[in-house]
């Protein structure tokens, strides 16, 4: 699993889930908050309508009682109580009057009882007026519901006294319409639905609800998985005739708008953060996954190179990175120093070895140094890159390492060398590479110091490679060597003039030598030769100091050569009288 | 009854030789408010309602049609004559809810509805009542003296009628417009009475000379920039 995943989920899940639990009780939390409050607020506004009607009622009942006291309604009930040849003109009188004081106040009902209760006359308000009705069989009840030719009515009675002796009652109704009504309401007679104004509830629905409801008390009821709030309303409740008044007012429907609302903010306030969260955590996990992964893309190059190159300052500006990549910087740089000081110290061994070497014969003092540089000229000439450079040079000083071997006898011989001693010096590169292969780190050189000897038309020794078989160090050092044999001096005879010695590589440029390392030498040589010109005088003084240093290392060595082949070479008439094949000169 | 006591008049007019006072009442606005629902009753609803003179028609006709006008004075008295008027009871109302007669004169009240009514008055010149009386039956009342004699019915509140009683027989009620006669007047100073319910009793002194017509023209209810006395009289 990658590293940004891992973060990714460990910070984003946990929180995710968390985030989502909370949000879900928050959530709960304010939907039962507000049902509460709603549920409160419906209960209050039912009681004030409650309240509001039982003052209507008394105040109804105040308007009663002014009606009561109407003295020509009086009258007409003593002309019904009197009369005895016109009744019917008498029923008429009183109904007349009822009729006048029911549209007058606005009555849909009036009637009058005698004393003791019996039907006296009743009114009806009609489509075309007022209607009166056979009172014979109409008992309404002092207050409350009550039911006459299949309407329904609201009604309130009040006595009439004269001389403080109740004679008859008055009881007068509205018609009750519950479609008018201000709340949803229901009204029930003796347990069954009379009127309801929830068209969408069956009235069973109702019935069985409200059953459980005790008289006269507010509850809380379910019908269709809906929370509905009844209250009972009015001074009617639980009177009158069996019939009860309630409402039924559906909270969670008055709930829903602000519940929906509120789903609505929490659904979108919720994914707003999980976005959010996602994207910040995203981003955080990639700032640690990318400085991460171009540390690891470093370290992957630089495992790959075998380099340990040091890390910019500033990755991505991570504590922990830069501590990391700090650390990785603070090793590196004590692997490289261990590394170059190895390096230093390999090369150093690798100098006293060529130094060793040269010393046995004071001929061939600096002669490794000379060819190693001269070697690194014609690599450079030939834009070879650094690191193999470093090989040429290197290599061009250990070349002759195998002449350790070789007896001083058969070395230092100044004579012409018998085909056993000839055998005998051939053998040193093979000894040199013997030597070296035993350590390790030098395995870049064998090739330079065991195939240095080689010709490029198969000729050389020790294994008679041509052309490109032999590694162009070996063939870049053979060039090298040879140039340094012949313009070197010996016991026997002057070194060659640099003219000289070209022409002797150039003749064997395509035979022994590679004729692209000749040409690139001919042509560093001619560069050499202006800069000498340039440079002389700072040359030879640096030259002497070389020298002179040299021979005070060399401690017990009396003579001046140095000083006088020094002054050899630059006089041109004592130089190469004798040309030599440059193969001879080399050994 | 209108033709008949205008025919009497016309008659005694002849007699005495005397001359006519001729009048116009002006009524610039309405002066009477009615309750048209009150009085509408059970038997008639949905029937045309006929309210004196029209009155939603035509106020202006109705309130000069409702003044009284009579003669006051020393000889006015002495020729007071006797007539005969009926208040009948129709559709809960009087009708008509005024009659302007001379001292002495009877009234009938006939009950035409289908319902009681009991029929009274509290007035000072004349306080009586009926009692209860069905459809069919009718009451008589004699006013002796003049004045202003508002009468009830007992059981219907919105039920009034008025029955002015002049204390000679010049007394006449105002047409639509609001002319009025009062024919055959003997020479003499008079003082005319004009009366309406609700703007009250307004008077004029008139002189009749020989068989010259004198005029009288009222403006009701009273301007003021008038000189002309008048007593609020309810």
């Amino acid at each position: 699993m990658r590293f940004a995943t891992r973060t990714f989920l460990t910070s984003c899940v946990p929180f995710a889930v968390l985030l989502a639990v909370s949000f879900w009780a928050v959530r709960g939390t304010v939907m039962s908050t507000v049902r509460d409050g709603l549920r409160a607020s419906v209960r209050e506004n039912e009681v004030a309508l409650a309240r509001e009607q039982a003052r209507n009622e008394t105040r109804n009942r105040r308007l009663l009682q002014g009606v009561a006291e109407n003295p020509t309604l009086k009258a007409g009930l003593q002309l019904l109580a009197t009369e005895r040849s016109a009744r019917d003109q008498a029923r008429n009188t009183v109904q007349d009057q009822l009729s006048e004081i029911c549209d007058s106040l606005s009555f849909d009902f009036i009637m009058v009882s005698g004393a003791v209760g019996e039907p006296l006359a009743a009114v009806v308000r009609d489509a075309g007026g007022f209607t009166p009705v056979n009172a014979v069989r109409l008992r309404p009840p002092e207050q409350g519901f009550f039911s006459a030719d299949d309407r329904l009515y609201e009604v309130s009675s009040v006595p009439i006294y004269e001389a403080g002796a109740q004679v008859a009652t008055l009881t007068v109704g509205g018609r009750f319409e519950i479609a008018r009504f201000g709340v949803p309401a229901v009204l029930m007679h003796q347990g069954a639905v009379v009127a309801a104004q929830m068209r969408d509830l069956a009235p069973a629905q109702i019935e069985n609800a409200l059953g459980t409801c005790a008289a006269g008390a507010d509850c809380e009821v379910s019908i269709q998985d809906q929370a509905y709030l009844s209250l009972p309303l009015g001074l009617t409740a639980g009177g009158g005739d069996g019939y009860v008044l309630r409402s039924l007012q559906n909270v969670d429907a008055a709930s829903a708008p602000l519940q929906a609302a509120l789903q609505k903010l929490f659904l979108v306030s919720g994914f707003a953060a999980l976005g959010a969260m996602l994207g910040i955590s995203a981003l955080s996990s990639r700032s640690i996954a990318g400085p991460l992964a171009r540390v690891a893309a470093h370290l992957r190059h630089s495992a790959a190179s075998g380099e340990l190159p040091e890390f910019p300052d500033s990755q991505g500006g991570v504590q922990e990175i830069q501590d990391l990549t700090r650390g990785f910087n603070h090793a590196a740089k004590a692997i490289r120093e261990g590394r170059e000081r190895l390096t230093r110290a390999y090369v150093q061994f690798v100098g006293s070895l060529a130094q060793a070497l040269d010393a046995r014969d004071a001929y061939t003092a600096g002669h490794s140094r000379r060819v190693s540089e001269y070697s690194c000229a014609i690599a450079k000439a030939m834009d070879l890159p650094e690191q193999d450079l470093e090989t040429i040079r290197v290599g061009a000083l250990l070349h002759d390492l195998g002449k350790i071997g070789i007896s001083d006898l058969v070395l230092q011989k100044p004579g012409r060398l018998t085909p056993e001693e000839d055998q005998l010096i051939r053998q040193h590169p093979v000894i040199g590479r013997r030597i070296l292969e035993n350590v390790q780190g030098l395995e870049a050189y064998l090739g330079i110091v065991e195939l240095h000897h080689e010709n490029w038309d198969g000729t050389g020794y020790p294994c008679g490679l041509k052309g490109d078989e032999i590694p162009l160090g070996a063939r870049i050092v053979k060039v090298a060597d040879a140039y340094d044999a012949m313009t070197s001096d010996r016991p026997y005879r002057r070194g060659m003039s640099h003219a000289e010695a070209l022409a002797v590589l150039r003749s064997a440029s395509g035979s022994q030598m590679d004729p692209t390392v000749v040409e690139a030498f001919a042509m560093l040589g001619d560069q050499r030769k202006q800069q000498a010109v340039l440079n002389e005088a700072r040359s030879l003084h640096s030259l002497s100091l070389a020298v002179r240093s040299e021979t005070t290392a060399r401690a017990g060595s009396t003579t001046s050569k140095p000083e006088a082949a020094l002054k050899i070479v630059h006089d041109p008439a004592i130089r190469g009288r004798q040309a030599v094949t440059p193969e001879k000169e080399a050994l | 009854m209108w033709t008949k006591l205008g025919s009497g008049m016309l008659l005694g007019a002849a007699l005495l030789a005397g001359a006519d006072i001729h009048g116009t009442i002006t009524i610039e606005r309405k002066l009477t408010r009615h309750n048209v629902t009150a009085s509408a009753g059970i038997y008639q609803r949905g029937a045309s309602i006929e309210l004196g003179a029209d009155a939603e028609e035509n106020p202006l006709a109705f309130e000069r049609s409702h003044v009284a006008v009579y003669i006051e004075g020393p000889q006015a008295s002495l020729s007071s004559e006797a007539a005969n008027a009926s208040i009948e009871q129709r559709d809960r109302r009087f009708v008509p809810d005024l009659v302007v007669v001379p001292a002495g004169s009877t009234v009938s009240f006939p009950n035409f509805d289908p319902i009681f009514h009991n029929i009274f008055s509290l007035s000072k010149a004349k306080s009586f009542d009926l009692g209860n009386y069905p459809k069919g039956q009718t009451r008589l009342v004699t006013f002796a003296t003049p004045g202003i004699v508002a009468v009830y019915c007992h059981l219907h509140p919105n039920m009034a009628a008025t029955v002015v009683v002049a204390p000679s027989r010049w007394a006449t009620r105002a047409d639509d417009n609001g002319a009025f006669a009062l024919k055959d007047v003997p020479a003499g100073t008079y003082v005319v009475v004009a009366w309406h319910k609700a703007a009250g009793t307004f008077r004029k002194t008139v002189t009749i000379g020989g068989t010259n017509d004198a005029e009288a023209d009222f403006t009701l209810p009273y301007v003021e920039t008038s000189d002309e006395k008048h007593v609020a009289h309810r």
